[in-house]
């Protein structure tokens, strides 16, 4: 116990008397940090683009306008049941007249004729949301069935299949850029840690061996290193908080008008807030912990 | 302990505190054989022996009393304690004045000074002294030789590993003579006859 508390009273004293190192030591961690939260930043935005260019994505089934309810009640439990489906809206004759006329309200010719028509001659519409655009695929080839022929009219899917499918390629590619380049950032951050770390301790190399020279076991000299790097690894984490923090109330009002989502980035953060507090304070202290003790392992050999 | 340079003086003080192994032979300190002594043993040594490097060897971002007292917190010895030893042992190298400058606030005479303190605050049976006026003038030379006689009188055996032929010649103490690495004479009360 006594030891333990003398490893963090020379860890506080060596930062206070080292107070320009370690204020070095804690920006650069600061500066990776930021980095990596700008690559998490822009993760969410690639979501969010790719989501809503998927959720604009979906397949109409114009029904004939003969189908009954229970032919079409029988559709829709139908595709219901796929695992692939998320989402089924389904639009009666008279809601697919409302939606039409209201398309067509500037173009008078096509309302008289339908006035002259004297009855609704469209049939119900149901539209189909899938997880992913490739899934659409799936969902019209079940339903090219020959029950179906005379009671499913028409589907759109066909015209926009090879959209679909550029935008499924298009979204594939861009968030494997996106993970490439979080990996390719936080292997540049483990680097330029690893060698701070190995800075800082090269500057300390000669008191740890006189500290070993007076009697100190490894762990003694070892210790406040570690409680240093602690303290580092919370510090820079605080930091980051309240950097990204500012950060967010300015960007945020921006997303909100790109996403159509307000306070995107703060709640994503929040949501998250324990995993990525637990991920980047468990890599930097595990960085910065191994480094200072491989750096010092050479120098502790006295 | 005396002898040209080059001769082993240093290297003997590096094996008797197991900073080297031997590669051949025994060393025993105060009848402990640390010929093959475990690493985890070897903090456990060095608090028995007290060191004077020449170069001071004093850690830069402690102060005088601080240095001091890390050679006793490394022990573990409870803090009353070492609030009673410090200032005592910082007394007899006149240094009371001084405990809270660093190293680089005060003359080199009084950083040796620190570090006699330092190797003498947990009572060392043996004292081990790597030429520690190198790096002084006469006058320094002069006051830490006087300090390391009181220090002897008390009945702390000491190992001055020199090569000023005055100071050799005037303690009239036994001096061992090496060459090459091996004794090549060893009389009870000496002089330097390189």
């Amino acid at each position: 116990m006594l030891t333990l508390f003398r490893i963090i009273k020379f860890a506080f004293q060596d930062m206070a008397r080292n107070v320009g190192l370690s204020s070095m030591t804690v920006l650069i961690l600061v500066l990776m940090l930021l980095s990596i939260n700008t690559l998490v930043v822009i993760n969410v935005f690639t979501n969010e683009a790719v989501k809503s260019i998927k959720d604009q994505i979906d397949v109409s089934l114009y029904f004939n306008y003969e189908a009954t309810n229970e032919e079409i009640n029988e559709v829709k439990s139908y595709v219901g049941g796929f695992p692939e489906v998320t989402e089924i809206i389904y639009l009666n004759r008279d809601e697919v007249l409302a939606k039409f006329k209201e398309q067509q309200k500037n173009n008078p010719e096509v309302l008289s004729a339908l006035d002259e028509l004297g009855e609704n001659p469209l049939g119900p519409t149901m539209i189909v949301k899938t997880r992913e655009p490739k899934d659409y695929e799936k969902v019209i080839q079940a339903l090219n069935v020959p029950e179906y022929e005379n009671i499913i009219e028409a589907k759109t899917f066909g015209d926009t299949q090879k959209a679909i499918d550029r935008i499924h390629i298009i979204t594939t590619q861009v968030q494997r850029f996106a993970i490439g380049l979080s990996l390719l950032f936080a292997l540049i951050a483990f680097l330029i840690i690893l060698n701070t770390i190995r800075v800082a301790i090269y500057t300390q190399r000669i008191e740890i061996s006189i500290k070993k020279l007076v009697g100190a076991s490894n762990w003694f000299v070892r210790g406040p290193y570690v409680v240093e790097s602690l303290f580092f690894s919370i510090a820079s984490i605080l930091i980051i908080g309240g950097l990204l923090w500012i950060a967010f109330r300015l960007l945020d009002p921006y997303t909100a008008i790109v996403f159509q989502k307000s306070n995107l980035l703060f709640d994503y953060y929040l949501n998250n807030r324990y995993l990525l507090i637990g991920i980047q304070l468990g890599s930097v202290l595990f960085l910065t912990v191994v480094s200072s003790l491989l750096a010092m392992r050479r120098y502790l050999r006295v | 302990m005396v002898g040209q340079s080059g001769t082993g003086k240093t290297t003997l003080v590096k094996l008797i505190i197991a900073e080297e192994k031997p590669t051949e032979g025994n060393i025993e300190v105060g009848g402990w054989d640390i010929t093959k002594i475990h690493q985890r043993d070897v903090p456990f040594l060095r608090r028995q022996i007290g060191v004077i490097f020449q170069d001071f060897k004093l850690l830069p971002k402690k102060t005088v009393q601080e240095n001091v007292a890390f050679a006793l917190e490394v022990a573990g010895v409870p803090h009353s304690r070492i609030r009673e030893v410090v200032p005592k042992v910082l007394d007899i190298v006149g240094l009371r004045k001084k405990v809270d400058s660093y190293p680089h606030q005060i003359s080199g005479g009084e950083q040796q000074r620190v570090v006699i303190a330092r190797s003498l605050v947990h009572r060392p049976k043996i004292l081990v002294a790597d030429e520690p006026t190198g790096n002084l003038d006469s006058i320094n030379t002069e006051e830490i030789i006087e300090i390391l006689k009181r220090i002897n009188e008390f009945g702390t055996t000491i190992l001055l590993v020199t090569h000023n032929r005055e100071v050799v010649n005037r303690l009239r103490k036994r001096v061992v003579t090496l060459h090459n690495g091996k004794i090549i004479a060893d009389e009870k009360e000496g002089k330097y006859r390189l």
